[in-house]
């Protein structure tokens, strides 16, 4: 534990110098990277005896005998903390030339100082051991995550966007308090530790209001609104720590209260599922729908916390009927899929941080060609998608298999449950098939075809702390994907202290991850032969090459191209009930006809029945009561004499 | 000793409601002065103090000079500088207030036998003292449109609190130095209520917060 602290110190310390040293911008920066990097390894280091035993006791931190901080690290723990000192050091090197403007160096240095307040904090939150703490961490999170939202305060829709996290941050805190709350008028302390003595409905309200807390955190499916517009509002790395990272820490919630209620009825596991099955289509539906890369990315968060609600309510089912294997692998296959996505998906980040730092747009359909300009970027981005996309040779495709099998175990299972396991696998399914044709989408129009407009024909390669994260991460997701075993261990280990969930038969675990690697090896086999075999069948003979969709044409136009609109639009329109479609379409109505525009948008449902249902109600309501502020200062005074003479009555 | 100290509270029930019957602002202040000394006067005749050492002198000095000098003459001063009209403007009448102001005695008494705390000897005239100086600042901060108004009601409101901190604990030179350090806040809370009052002055050529209602949205 005390290793881990060292590792907080020296990362708050990479957060503080930069505050310091603000008036020399490179020495700034490399400071601060340089303090994040060796803090995290620091903090890799630490936890490695906590791989072998039972891991270090509680540590306690008593002020003033109200405040009592107690923190201990149990297998989930180290599991969680992983992806955080992994993916936070590669953020923050890639921050190094991403902020590059030095006349904002007060502005970076705040933003650098933010940073290591969040992954501290993130790092405090899962290694909270009681309640007061837990909240304690969390809300530092969420505040310090707010503040690197509005990184570049000066554009209004930023403002607007972090005001919108904010709102839904301290929502799912409220209710996450609320939880707290009600445990503590039960338990009559902030310990986790009799929260498996509660009352079966006093859980599953606890349950409820967890789930709606962390949920909002995490991007499940009503409450994601925050996510497609604070990310990309924020600095790409900051997008990447907050997307692969930081909403991670809803998903560690679910799993900590889950395993702290002990609630092993049905009905948890199946809110889970459904709720996993719904965010992981829709997120997708709505991802294809979208145009703007960093949006699209972040639809695909909820798609992918989807996928890993879709693990961990299988594991649920699996535990409410006794099927261990189902279990196992179901919770394995989630924990796995953090992992996973957090690495994909801040690779994917920060392709999209180096196309917009070097284009200056964000809409798919003005880049194109980048893979050229851009050799290093677009064969990450492209390693990320394939992941993403759960495909093999690489990192998706192995705990997404996880979740398939445990869904696979539940058809053994009667009634409901068989029901909701095949509807697992179908959604999974639709998941899979789903990302690949976005991914397709946003690699074909931005990295493939000729560059649409200017600025993309314009592009090069970025600088070398940008590339080295990309390839770090690209070469971690074919790693993971060939060598699965020791971080399906992982995931293993990941769930030894979550006890109602049994032992694993090592047999049955063992031949499944060689059968697995076998298969991602074999791929990636057959992938490298046709490679060579073209190379040889072609060695001599001559390769004419033209311009992408030129299909022959004397003068070809960018325009020819297929752009994202008209790729995706044909799946999105099945989906019509859930995904609002606007179009607004002149129309050709003369046989010689004028300029005609067309114009479409993607509409979130949920968007528009939260403003419709919630938000408008809401307003009405409050301007009724607008006569009470008044501003005449004399009743406000009489206000508050009425509060203190109607308080004093009462009490 | 005892009738001394009644005679005390007495003057300061009376600068209550002289207060609340005042037309003019340079009056209310003077009266604030003469409270001030008047309050901090109380703890040194009641019944039970102890012999009070030299520090506790000093103590009482320095509380006299702020409570009746310093902050009334910064007030003086804020009067003088801003106020162009000298008039009080109260939202309710002079005589209305002043009715208030009898009916707050009575109602501090209701309270004060209500309460049933067992005062020592002398004190619950004492407590019935402070709830009304209490309620009359803040009937004051509530009735009267001028801001200088608002800060002497909340004066008045401190003055009460100190007197039923005095009402309600023995005497002892601890408690003083906490109310000492109150005293300062309160002295603080004056000048930046200064430094307001000439901010409104300046925005709005008065100092009336009926004004201030432009500011909300």
């Amino acid at each position: 534990m005390d290793t881990l602290f060292y590792a907080l110190a020296v990362i708050l310390a990479g957060g503080i110098l930069p505050l310091l040293l603000y008036r020399q911008f490179k020495v700034m920066k490399a400071a601060a990277v340089i303090a994040t990097v060796v803090g995290s390894m620091l903090g890799l280091m630490a936890l490695t005896p906590a791989l072998q035993d039972t891991g270090p006791p509680t540590t306690t931190w008593a002020w003033q005998q109200f405040l009592t901080l107690t923190f201990s690290i149990d297998s989930l723990s180290v599991f969680f903390l992983v992806p955080i000192f992994l993916i936070c050091p590669l953020a923050a090197l890639y921050g190094f030339h991403y902020m590059d403007k030095s006349e904002e160096a007060w502005r970076i240095a705040v933003n650098y100082c933010c940073l290591s307040l969040l992954i501290v904090s993130m790092v405090l939150v899962v290694c909270a051991d009681s309640l007061i703490t837990f909240a304690l961490a969390w809300e530092v999170m969420s505040l310090t995550s707010y503040f690197l939202v509005v990184h570049e305060f000066h554009k209004k829709e930023t403002r607007a966007a972090g005001y919108l996290y904010f709102v839904f941050a301290q929502a799912g805190a409220m209710c996450i308090f609320a939880a707290f709350g009600l445990i503590y008028s039960v338990t009559g302390s902030f310990s986790f530790d009799g929260l498996d003595q509660l009352s079966s409905p006093l859980k599953l309200a606890v349950f409820i209001l967890t789930l709606l807390g962390f949920g909002s955190k995490a991007g499940i499916f009503p409450l994601h609104i925050w996510l497609p517009h604070a990310h990309p509002a924020a600095p790409s790395h900051i997008s990447a720590v907050m997307s692969g990272v930081m909403i991670k820490m809803g998903i560690y919630g679910i799993f900590r209260f889950y395993t702290l209620l002990g609630d092993t009825s049905m009905l948890p596991g199946q809110i889970i599922l459904a709720v996993g099955m719904a965010s992981g289509v829709l997120g997708v539906v709505y991802a294809l729908g979208k145009h703007d890369i960093k949006r699209l990315l972040a639809y695909h968060s909820v798609e992918n916390i989807g996928i890993i609600l879709i693990g961990a309510g299988l594991g649920m089912i699996g535990v409410a009927t006794g099927n261990a294997t189902m279990a196992i692998f179901g919770f394995a296959g989630s924990l796995l899929h953090v992992l996973n996505h957090s690495i994909f998906k801040s690779l994917l980040f920060m392709g999209a941080g180096a196309v917009l730092q070097k284009t200056r747009t964000r809409h798919v359909d003005e880049l194109g060609g980048l893979i050229k300009r851009m050799p290093t970027t677009g064969r990450t981005f492209l390693v990320g998608s394939i992941s993403i996309s759960g495909l093999p040779p690489f990192n998706g495709f192995i705990s997404e298999f996880l979740i398939y099998f445990a869904a696979f175990q539940g058809l053994t299972l009667p009634g409901i449950s068989f029901l909701f396991a095949s509807l697992a696998i179908i959604s999974l399914a639709v998941i899979g098939g789903l990302a690949a044709a976005c991914f397709t989408k946003v690699v074909g129009i931005v990295f493939l075809g000729e560059p649409r407009s200017e600025a993309a024909a314009r592009a090069s390669e970025v600088q070398a702390s940008m590339t080295l994260p990309l390839l770090l991460l690209a070469v971690l997701c074919l790693v993971i994907g060939i060598f699965p075993a020791p971080f399906v261990e992982l995931a293993f280990f990941g769930l030894r202290d979550m006890a109602m969930i049994g032992a694993i038969e090592p047999g049955t675990g063992q031949v499944l991850i060689s059968n697995l690697a076998f298969a991602a090896r074999l791929f990636l086999g057959i992938l490298l032969g046709v490679t060579l075999l073209r190379r040889v069948l072609y060695a001599g003979k001559e390769i004419a090459s033209g311009p992408t969709w030129g299909c022959g044409f004397t003068q070809p136009n960018v325009r020819m191209q297929y752009t994202g609109t008209s790729y995706a639009m044909s799946i999105v329109e099945f989906f019509q009930p859930f995904v609002s479609i606007r179009t607004v379409y002149s129309g050709i109505r003369r046989i010689f006809p004028g300029a005609t525009t067309y114009e479409t948008r993607v509409d979130d449902i949920a968007e528009i029945g939260m403003h419709r249902y919630l938000l408008q109600p809401l307003v009405k309501i409050l301007d009724r009561l607008r006569w009470i502020q008044h501003g005449h200062i004399q009743l406000y005074i009489g206000y508050i004499v009425l509060t203190i003479v109607v308080l004093l009555l009462v009490f | 000793m005892i009738n001394l100290s009644d005679a005390i509270l007495v003057l300061i029930l009376l600068s209550v409601l002289i207060s609340l019957e005042s037309n003019r602002m340079m009056t209310l202040v003077k009266i604030m002065g003469l409270q001030g000394v008047m309050v901090s006067l109380v703890p040194l005749f009641l019944e039970q103090h102890q012999a009070i050492g030299s520090g506790g002198i000093i103590f009482f000095q320095i509380m006299i000079l702020i409570k009746g000098l310093l902050i009334p003459g910064l007030l003086y001063f804020a009067v003088q500088r801003v106020a162009i009209k000298r008039e009080v403007e109260p939202l309710i009448g002079y005589h209305a207030s002043l009715f208030f102001g009898l009916i707050m005695i009575l109602v501090s008494l209701f309270i004060t036998e209500k309460l049933q705390l067992t005062l020592p000897g002398g004190h619950s005239l004492l407590l019935i003292t402070a709830i009304t100086t209490l309620g009359a600042g803040l009937f004051l901060m509530m009735s009267r449109t001028k801001a200088i108004t608002q800060v002497i009601g909340y004066l008045m409101l401190e003055n009460g609190i100190y007197l039923i901190g005095t009402a309600l604990t023995k005497q002892s030179h601890t408690r003083y130095v906490v109310e000492f350090g109150v005293l300062l806040d309160v002295l603080v809370g004056v000048m930046i209520m200064g430094i307001i009052l000439n901010n409104i002055n300046r925005a709005f050529d008065d100092v009336d917060t009926a004004l201030l209602g432009r500011l909300k949205d």
